[in-house]
């Protein structure tokens, strides 16, 4: 869009004549391209809105459905379905053959999160309830019991380790002289 | 074709889809043929300005700037209801008393910890 502008612009400053620049300063351009109309605007009220919206967005008036109108900032948008690009039919011949969308199509206004990279409603081989159940069930059981590990720790029965020689009297530093009574760190 | 089966992770598409070709409805195939007209409406302008050999320029989408123009400009149409209200201060307002209390309290109790010299520096990589 912007390029079309600018290239408009240099269009005009390249004409060379005094209407060029002066179409560019009083802000007079070409009638074509996108008006007022076009855009989108507020919730439709009449049944003759309703038809001009679905004119405007290429729809049929009986499938066009807004978004109700609950002032959340959808205006006249249509609700088109939930359905992602990776439902689509991948070996017809779509415009813009990555995006699976015709020129001209009314694009869903979740549209960036549907694409082929995101996210995917294609329907799974499971029901999404039981998948959550499995997949919570093995996380939540694990987690419980990492946890019992944690606070009844089980492992091989262990003593604070037994020195010989009187619990090396000597080799600490005791006296060499004096005689100790034999410590029996066993019981037969 | 009969006994078509869908592949597992796809939907069947609508020209397998048997209730397209029996028991039809004339209303739903003026439907269908006023859906296909536009769509052929559109095939058309996009190819005659694809296949254009003057044409110098981008082809613009006026779905795509609609779009676009309707994605960037929420608040006209936004207006202040119970719903919104609540999500806007649930989302906005809510997130920050409640960060700033679980914040603050978390490093006073660890300050005094400090303090009194009791704090425990396990450590593990967990906790």
């Amino acid at each position: 869009m912007a390029v079309v502008g600018f290239r408009r612009w240099a269009r005009a400053l390249s004409k060379g004549q005094g209407s060029g620049i002066s179409a560019l300063f009083s802000g007079a351009r070409a009638a074509s391209g996108t008006s007022k109309a076009d855009l989108p605007g507020a919730y439709p009220k009449t049944p003759e809105e309703r038809a001009a919206a679905a004119k405007k967005y290429n729809m049929r008036v009986e499938d066009y459905e807004p978004y109700p109108d609950k002032g959340e900032g959808y205006g006249d948008y249509p609700k088109l379905p939930d359905r992602s690009q990776h439902e689509r039919a991948p070996w017809y011949q779509w415009d813009p053959p990555d995006l699976r969308r015709n020129w001209g199509e009314p694009i869903h206004w979740d549209f960036d999160m549907y694409i082929r990279n995101r996210v995917d409603t294609s329907p799974t081989p499971l029901s999404w309830n039981s998948m959550c159940k499995q997949l919570f069930g093995f996380i939540g059981f694990m987690l419980f019991m990492f946890y019992l590990g944690e606070k009844f720790p089980c492992y091989q029965p262990v003593a604070p380790k037994q020195y010989p020689y009187n619990n090396l009297y000597l080799e600490k530093g005791g006296d060499p002289n004096k005689e100790l009574e034999e410590v029996k760190n066993y019981e037969i | 074709m009969a006994d078509y089966q869908e592949a597992p992770l796809a939907t069947r598409p609508k020209t397998l889809d048997p209730n397209e070709y029996f028991n039809l409805s004339p209303e739903y195939r003026r439907a269908e043929e006023a859906r296909a007209a536009l769509r052929a409406n559109l095939k058309r302008q996009y190819q005659m300005q694809l296949n254009n050999p003057h044409r110098k320029e981008l082809i613009e989408d006026p779905a795509l700037t609609r779009w676009v123009y309707a994605r960037a400009n929420p608040y006209p149409h936004f207006r202040a209801t119970n719903k919104t209200s609540l999500l806007g201060a649930m989302f906005g307002v809510f997130p920050l008393f409640f960060f700033y209390y679980v914040f603050k309290t978390d490093r006073d109790r660890r300050e005094q910890h400090i303090k009194d010299g009791t704090l425990e520096r396990k450590f593990s990589l967990s906790s």
